[in-house]
C-alpha cells in the first residue's frame, strides 16, 4: 500500500499547490488583504459613530458623506482632474505607443522605451519634491497658483501607465494592414483613422480607465503639488483622519473603492478583448 | 487628395501585345555601408497586360522585394518602373492603380467581409450605389454571397482568402499583385484556388503578377515565368521553356528533375550544336539563347528524366538501339504513376531516368545490372556557362 502510494507520489509531476504551508499562506494572504476592506465597507453601514462596535444596519454615513459640501467639493476636484489628467496622458501615450511600435527599429528606441516607462521606477517622493520645487520657481515668476499645476503632474504621472496598454494593444496589431490599407488607395490619415485607431481603440480606453484610477489613487505627488483649497478626495481623507474618525470616512471610502473596481474592471475587459 | 481612379484595362485585341508594367534596371539596395544588402540588382522585364506573370524563386531572391517595389510599399534604389506607360517611381502605394493580395491576407478584423470589399471603392469616393454594386458583383465572383455580414475571423481561411482576392479586385486595378496568397492553406483548398485564381484572371482579365517558390504553382497557372535567385532574373520564358529549355543551371537545379552531364562542343550552329557525352556519344543539342559558347569548349548539358529510356531492360525495341549512355543500375524509388531509376554512368556522374507506370510496365531492372540509356529527340539542352 505505502510502496504504491509513494511510486504514485513520484510520477506526479510538480505543483506549487502541493508544497507544505501552501494552503496556509494562500489564505493568510487573501485575509490580509480583503479583511480589511471588508471590515471598512461593513462598518459603513454601522447606525453607530463606531468603528468597533456594531449598532445595526444605517445609510446615515451615506447621508452626511453627500450632505457634506466639503466632501462633495474635493470628489468633485478629484474626478475632475482624473478625467483631465489622464485624457491628456493618454492623447501623449497614443501617440508615443504609435511612434514606438508602428515604424521601422530607430536608434535610440530602447532609450525611448525607458524614458517613457521611467516614472514608474522613480520614487513618488522624488517626483513630489522635485516638482513642489519646479512648480515653486513658476509660481513665483508668473504669479499663476490654479489647478495647472496638478494637471500637469498627474498627466506626466499618469502617462507610462497610459502607454502600457496601448502598447501592448498595438504590439498585437499586424503591421500589414496599415500597408493594405495604403495600396487600397487610403491616404496616411485615412488609413490612421479608419484601420489604427478603430483597432487600437480598446487598448487607448483601457490604458484611460488605468490613468484615471491612478490619478484618482495618488496622495503623494498631490499632497506635495496643491496649493490651499485645492484638496483631492485622497489628500482631504488624509487630512480628517488627523481629526476625529468617523463612519462617514468608511463610507467615502467604500464609495471611492466601489467607483475604482469599477474603472479597473473596464480597463480588464478592454485590454482582453483581441486584436 | 492625389488618388487617380484607374480606369479598367481594356482588352487587348486577340493577339495584341500591350505592355503594362515595363521595369528596367530596377534595384533595391537595404540598409547603408557595410550593412547594405543588394535585394535587388539590374532587373529588366515587361509584363503584358492581362498575363498571368509569376515570379519565382526561393525565399531571399528577392521576388518579394520586387512586388513591394511595384506596389509602392519600398522605393527602387535605381531603374525605372512604368505601370501603363506612367512612371510610378516616387509615388505611394495608394497612389498606384495596383492592388495586393498579401500573404496574410491582411482583412481589416474590425470590418465585415462586404466591407473589407468595399474599403478601396470608399477611398476611392466611389458614388454608394456604384459601391454597393461592385461589391455584390465580387461577392458573386468569389462566390461568398452568403458570408457578406460576416467578420473575417468568423469565416475559414479559404474563404478568408477569396475575401482578399474580392477586396483587392473591386477598385478594377490595371494589375493585382500577389504575395505567396497560397501558402497558407492545405494542398487541397491550394489546388482548388489555383484554378479559381486562373478563373479570375481570366474572367477579369487584369495583369496578375504572382509570386511563389513553389515550381508546379508556377508551371501550371502561368503565362510566363520569370525565374529568380540573388536579387536577379535569372530567366524569363513560358512555363514550357523554362522547363524544356532551361538557360542556367539554377533554373534547370530549381524547377523539376533533372541530370547535370559535362560534355564537349564539336560543332555549332546559331541554335544547335552538336556535343559529345561521357561515354562517347555525340548529339545535337539545343543552345540557349544568346548562345555564348564555341566549338571545343567545355559545358553543362541537362536532360530531363522522364526524356530519357532505358534501353534493353524491357520488351520495347531491340536491345542496343539509340544508346547513348550506360550505367549500372544504384537503386529504384517508386512514386505512383512512375519509377525513378538511379544509375551510375561509367565515367561516375549519377544519372536518373524516369519510367512510366504503364499496365503493360515490367519491373524495374535490379540493382547492379549493366544498362543502356536512349535519349528522346531534343532532349538535351546546354546551359549558359
Amino acid at each position: 500500500m505505502r510502496g504504491a502510494s509513494m511510486a504514485e507520489r513520484r510520477v506526479r509531476s510538480f505543483s506549487i499547490t502541493r508544497l507544505p504551508g501552501f494552503g496556509v499562506i494562500a489564505l493568510a494572504t487573501f485575509v490580509l488583504l480583503y479583511v480589511p476592506i471588508v471590515t471598512l465597507v461593513v462598518f459603513s453601514f454601522n447606525a453607530q459613530a463606531s468603528m468597533s462596535t456594531w449598532g445595526g444596519f444605517s445609510l446615515t454615513w451615506y447621508e452626511a458623506a453627500f450632505n457634506n459640501r466639503q466632501v462633495r467639493e474635493v470628489s468633485i476636484r478629484s474626478l475632475w482632474l482624473a478625467v483631465v489628467a489622464s485624457g491628456l496622458a493618454t492623447m501623449v501615450a497614443t501617440l508615443a505607443a504609435l511612434a514606438t511600435t508602428r515604424t521601422s527599429r530607430f536608434r535610440g528606441q530602447t532609450m525611448i522605451y525607458a524614458l517613457i516607462n521611467q516614472p514608474l521606477m522613480v520614487p513618488e517622493v522624488v517626483t513630489g519634491v522635485a516638482l513642489l520645487i519646479f512648480f515653486a520657481a513658476i509660481r513665483v515668476q508668473t504669479g499663476y497658483s490654479g489647478m495647472g499645476y496638478l494637471v500637469i503632474a498627474h498627466t506626466a504621472f499618469c502617462i507610462p501607465f497610459a502607454y502600457l496598454p496601448i502598447k501592448a494593444r498595438l504590439e498585437t496589431m499586424d503591421l500589414t494592414l496599415e500597408r493594405a490599407a495604403a495600396d487600397l488607395y487610403a491616404s496616411p490619415w485615412q488609413a490612421f483613422r479608419h484601420i489604427t485607431l478603430p483597432l487600437v481603440m480598446p487598448g487607448v480606453m483601457a490604458g484611460f480607465m488605468l490613468g484615471f484610477v491612478i490619478s484618482l489613487d495618488t496622495v503623494v505627488i498631490t499632497e506635495f503639488v496643491k496649493a490651499a483649497g485645492q484638496d483631492t478626495l485622497p489628500t482631504y481623507m488624509l487630512g480628517q483622519l488627523r481629526r476625529q474618525v468617523t463612519p462617514e470616512m468608511n463610507a467615502i471610502a467604500t464609495l471611492f473603492l466601489a467607483l475604482s473596481v469599477v474603472a479597473v474592471t473596464i480597463f480588464f475587459v478592454l485590454s482582453r478583448k483581441r486584436a | 487628395m492625389a488618388t487617380p481612379a484607374p480606369k479598367p484595362a481594356s482588352t487587348p485585341a486577340p493577339g495584341a501585345r500591350v505592355t503594362e508594367i515595363e521595369i528596367g534596371a530596377l534595384s533595391k539596395t537595404f540598409g547603408r555601408g557595410a550593412q547594405a544588402f543588394r535585394a535587388l540588382s539590374d532587373v529588366s522585364v515587361s509584363i503584358n497586360r492581362g498575363e498571368f506573370f509569376t515570379l519565382l524563386g526561393p525565399s531571399g531572391c528577392g521576388k518579394t522585394t520586387l512586388l513591394r517595389l511595384i506596389a509602392g510599399f519600398e522605393q527602387p534604389s535605381g531603374g525605372t518602373l512604368r505601370i501603363g506607360g506612367r512612371e510610378v517611381a516616387g509615388l505611394g502605394p495608394n497612389q498606384r492603380p495596383v492592388n495586393t493580395v498579401f500573404q496574410n491576407y491582411a482583412l481589416f478584423p474590425h470590418m465585415s467581409v462586404a466591407e473589407n470589399i468595399g474599403f478601396g471603392l470608399r477611398m476611392q469616393r466611389r458614388p454608394a450605389a456604384e459601391r454597393r454594386e461592385t461589391v455584390d458583383r465580387m461577392l458573386r465572383l468569389v462566390r461568398m454571397e452568403a458570408m457578406a455580414d460576416r467578420r473575417p475571423t468568423q469565416i475559414s481561411g479559404g474563404q478568408q482568402q477569396r475575401v482578399a482576392l474580392a477586396r483587392a479586385l473591386a477598385p478594377q486595378p490595371r494589375v493585382l499583385l500577389l504575395d505567396e496568397p497560397l501558402s497558407a492553406l492545405d494542398l487541397k483548398l491550394r489546388k482548388e484556388m489555383q484554378s479559381e485564381l486562373k478563373r479570375l484572371q481570366l474572367e477579369t482579365g487584369i495583369t496578375f503578377v504572382f509570386v511563389t517558390h513553389d515550381q508546379e504553382e508556377a508551371l501550371t497557372m502561368s503565362d510566363r515565368v520569370a525565374v529568380m535567385s540573388e536579387g536577379r532574373i535569372l530567366q524569363t520564358g513560358t512555363p514550357e521553356e523554362i522547363y524544356n529549355r532551361p538557360a542556367d543551371r539554377f533554373v534547370a537545379d530549381f524547377i523539376g528533375d533533372t541530370n547535370f552531364l559535362d560534355a564537349v562542343v564539336q560543332d555549332i550552329t546559331a541554335t544547335h550544336a552538336v556535343v559529345r557525352l561521357p561515354g562517347g556519344a555525340r548529339l545535337a543539342a539545343n543552345l540557349p539563347a544568346g548562345g555564348g559558347t564555341a566549338a571545343g569548349a567545355t559545358v553543362t548539358v541537362v536532360i530531363r528524366p522522364e526524356h530519357a529510356r532505358l534501353v534493353g531492360d524491357s520488351a520495347d525495341g531491340p536491345a542496343d538501339e539509340g544508346a547513348v549512355l550506360s550505367g549500372q543500375v544504384e537503386r529504384s524509388v517508386f512514386f505512383g504513376t512512375d519509377t525513378h531509376v538511379h544509375l551510375r554512368l561509367s565515367d561516375g556522374t549519377p544519372f536518373v531516368v524516369r519510367r512510366q507506370n504503364t499496365a503493360a510496365a515490367t519491373p524495374p531492372p535490379e540493382i547492379g545490372r549493366e544498362v543502356s540509356v536512349a535519349l528522346a529527340g531534343g532532349a538535351v539542352q546546354v546551359l549558359r556557362n
